[in-house]
C-alpha cells in the first residue's frame, strides 16, 4: 500500500510548518505545491451549544464509512503509536515547545502543512482556546455592572470560542486528514473539507524541494507572517550522535516491523533524515527564500531543531 | 541558486556522502526480498516478534519472522539432512515451490479420492486456505536456507493433510508439535509451548492426555518431511504415504473442540 508508507513519514517528522497568519484568505493552495495530489482540509471553530448534535451526527458517518474507515483508522492509529514508541514519547514534548514558541494569540490563522493526524493543528486550537477563555473571565470580572442593554447586546453576538481563528490542515495523504476529521468532529469541532489535485512533477533532489517549498511559504504568507518549521537536524554532541545513530539504525526498522509490520518505510525514514541540512544551512535556505530575522532552536541536543522566519 | 550549489560544494570540500545503512550488516541483499540485519537487530527482531505475536495471535508475520531471526542454526541442520536424502537433494536443487501458480488446480481435482494430491485441495476447500498467503522470507542470511524455511512454511499445508488436522487453533497447535519433533525449529518449539495458552480447560485435557504424545509419538518415528518430494508424489494414494512415513490416524476427532 502506497499511502502507509507516505503517511509514516509525515506523521512521524511532525513536519508541521505552521505559518501563522494574522486575518486573509488561506485557501490559495491549488497552485504549485510540491508533491502528489494534494488535499487541504478547513478546520473551523465553531463550537455551538450543538455539540451533541454534531456527536449523533458522525455516528451515522462513521457508520456509512465503515470498515474502510477502520482500516485507515488502525493504520493511521500504528503510526501514531509508532511516533510515541520511537521518540519514547519525546516527540510530544517538541511538539508543545513548537506551539510554546508560536505563542498565537485568537485570531491567528494557522496553516499547518503535512499536519499528518493534526497534533500541532489541536494543541493549537486548544492554546487559542485556553487564551481566549482566560480572556473572557478577565472580562467577565470587570463587567459585574452592566446595562440591560448591553447584556441584551451579549446575547445576540455569537462569541465564538476561538475568537477567530481558523487552522488549515494540509497533507499529501487523505488517509491520515480523515482521522484527523474525526479527531476533530469527535472533540466538537467544525471540520469542513476541500479536496484540490494539484500536481508539480518532482524531478529535482531533495534540496531543490525544500527550496521551492521555501518559496512558496514565503508567498503565501502575508507581511507579518511566521514561519516556524519543526524539523529533524542534526545533533551537535558527537557521543550523543552516536547513541542517536545507534538507536536509529538498529532498534527504529525493528520497531516499525514489529509495531506497523513496515520495515522498509522506517528504514528510509531514518536514513533520509541523515540528508537533512544542518542547522545553520537550514537557516541560510530560510534567509535566502527571503524571510527575515530568522533564528533557529535546537532540541534534544539537536535531533530536532525549530526554525523561525517572518515574512515583512 | 546559492542552495542549489551547496551540496556540491559540500562534496568539493571533502566532506563525506551521508553513509547509507551505516549499522545494517555489510553485505547487500542475497535474494528478493532479503533484508540484511546485524545481530542486535536480530535480537530486538525475535524479542519483539514473539511478544507482539503473543499479545496479538492475528500477527502470523510477527510468528514468521520470529521463526527467521532464531532458526539458523537449526536451518543448516536441516539442510544438511536434506543434502544426505536423495529426494531431499533434489528439493534443494531445484527449488519447487508451492503456489497457486506452480499447482495444477485443475489436475488435483480430476485425480481419484484418497490421492494426496485430492485430499491437499480437499483440506484447502474445506479450511478456506490458499497456499499464496506465505510470506516471503526476508531476515534469514543465506540464500540457500531462505528457500529450506520457505519450503518449511509451504509444506506446513501437507502436514496438516497428512496428519488429518483442521486449521483451528487446536488442529494448528498439534501440527506445531509434529513439527517441532521434526525439524528443532526454536519458533515451533516456542509455539508448541505457547500456543495452548489461549485454550480451554476442556481442549487442553484432550491436548495433552491424547493428540501431543500422538504428535510427539509420530514425529519422532517420520522421516523428515521436508525430504518429501511432494509435487511428484500428487497421485500417491494417501493411506500408503500414512503408511510410508510411519503416521498413524489421529486418536480424536477435533472437529468439534475449539
Amino acid at each position: 500500500m502506497a499511502a502507509p508508507k507516505s503517511c509514516a513519514l509525515w506523521s512521524y517528522c511532525g513536519r508541521g510548518w505552521s505559518l501563522a497568519m494574522r486575518g486573509g484568505q488561506l485557501l490559495g493552495l491549488r497552485s504549485s505545491w510540491p508533491g502528489t495530489p494534494l488535499s487541504a482540509r478547513l478546520l473551523s471553530q465553531e463550537k455551538r451549544a450543538t455539540e451533541t448534535h454534531f456527536g449523533f451526527e458522525t455516528v451515522p458517518e462513521e457508520e456509512k464509512g465503515g470498515k474502510v474507515y477502520q482500516v485507515f483508522e488502525s493504520v493511521a492509529k500504528k503510526y501514531d503509536v509508532m511516533n510515541d514508541m520511537m521518540s519514547l514519547g519525546i516527540h510530544r514534548v517538541w511538539k508543545d515547545l513548537l506551539l510554546w514558541k508560536m505563542r498565537p494569540l485568537p485570531g491567528t490563522q494557522l496553516l499547518d502543512v503535512a499536519g499528518g493526524t493534526g497534533d500541532i493543528a489541536f494543541r493549537f486550537l486548544n492554546y487559542v482556546q485556553s487564551h481566549h477563555q482566560s480572556k473572557q473571565k478577565r472580562q467577565l470580572r470587570a463587567q459585574q455592572n452592566l446595562s440591560w442593554e448591553e447584556i441584551a447586546k451579549k446575547y445576540q453576538n455569537e462569541e465564538d470560542s476561538l475568537g477567530g481563528s481558523r487552522v488549515v490542515v494540509c497533507d499529501i495523504n487523505k488517509e491520515m486528514l480523515k482521522v484527523g476529521k474525526q479527531k476533530a468532529l469527535a472533540q466538537g469541532y467544525r471540520a469542513g473539507e476541500s479536496f484540490t489535485d494539484s500536481r508539480m512533477p518532482i524531478a529535482f533532489g531533495i534540496r531543490r524541494v525544500i527550496a521551492a517549498a521555501l518559496q512558496e511559504a514565503h508567498r503565501v504568507l502575508k507581511p507579518g507572517g511566521r514561519f516556524l518549521c519543526l524539523e529533524f537536524s542534526q545533533v551537535n554532541n558527537p557521543l550523543i550522535s552516536r547513541l542517536y545513530d545507534l538507536y536509529s539504525f538498529q532498534v527504529i526498522p525493528v520497531l516499525g516491523e514489529v509495531i506497523a509490520g513496515d520495515w522498509k518505510s522506517y528504514q528510509y525514514l531514518v536514513e533520509s533524515i541523515r540528508r537533512f541540512p544542518s542547522q545553520e544551512e537550514f537557516k541560510e535556505m530560510i534567509e535566502d527564500a527571503g524571510f527575515h530575522k530568522v533564528t533557529y532552536e535546537s532540541l534534544t541536543s539537536g535531533i530536532v531543531a525549530i526554525h523561525s522566519g517572518f515574512k515583512l | 541558486m546559492a542552495t542549489l550549489l551547496r551540496p556540491v560544494l559540500r562534496r568539493l570540500r571533502g566532506l563525506p556522502e551521508m553513509p547509507l545503512r551505516a549499522r545494517s550488516d555489510g553485505a547487500g541483499p542475497l535474494y528478493s526480498h532479503h533484508i540484511p540485519t546485524s545481530p542486535l537487530q536480530k535480537a530486538l527482531l525475535a524479542a519483539g516478534s514473539a511478544a507482539m505475536a503473543l499479545y496479538d495471535p492475528y500477527r502470523h508475520d510477527m510468528v514468521a519472522v520470529l521463526g527467521e531471526t532464531t532458526g539458523h542454526r537449526t536451518l543448516k541442520v536441516l539442510r544438511d539432512q536434506m543434502r544426505r536424502d536423495p529426494e531431499g537433494a533434489q528439493i534443494l536443487q531445484e527449488r519447487p515451490r508451492i503456489s497457486t501458480s506452480t499447482l495444477d488446480l485443475g489436475k488435483l481435482q480430476s485425480l481419484p479420492e484418497d490421492s494426496l494430491g485430492r485430499e491437499y485441495l480437499r483440506f484447502l476447500d474445506v479450511n478456506r486456505v490458499s497456499p499464496d498467503t506465505r510470506a516471503p522470507t526476508r531476515f534469514v542470511d543465506d540464500e540457500e536456507l531462505a528457500y529450506v524455511i520457505q519450503r518449511y512454511r509451504e509444506v506446513h499445508d501437507m502436514l496438516h493433510t497428512l496428519l488429518g488436522m483442521p486449521t483451528s487453533i487446536l488442529g494448528e497447535i498439534v501440527v506445531k508439535w509434529f513439527e517441532a519433533v521434526q525439524t528443532g525449529l526454536p519458533m515451533c518449539i516456542l509455539g508448541a509451548l505457547f500456543g495452548p495458552i489461549q485454550l480451554s480447560a476442556q481442549s487442553l485435557q484432550v491436548l495433552v492426555s491424547e493428540l501431543i504424545p500422538w504428535a510427539v509419538q509420530n514425529g519422532r518415528t517420520a522421516p523428515c518431511v521436508l525430504n518429501l518430494y511432494y509435487e511428484r508424489r500428487w497421485e500417491q494414494s494417501l493411506r500408503a504415504l500414512r503408511e510410508e512415513l510411519g503416521i498413524t490416524a489421529p486418536p480424536v476427532h477435533i472437529q468439534g473442540l475449539a
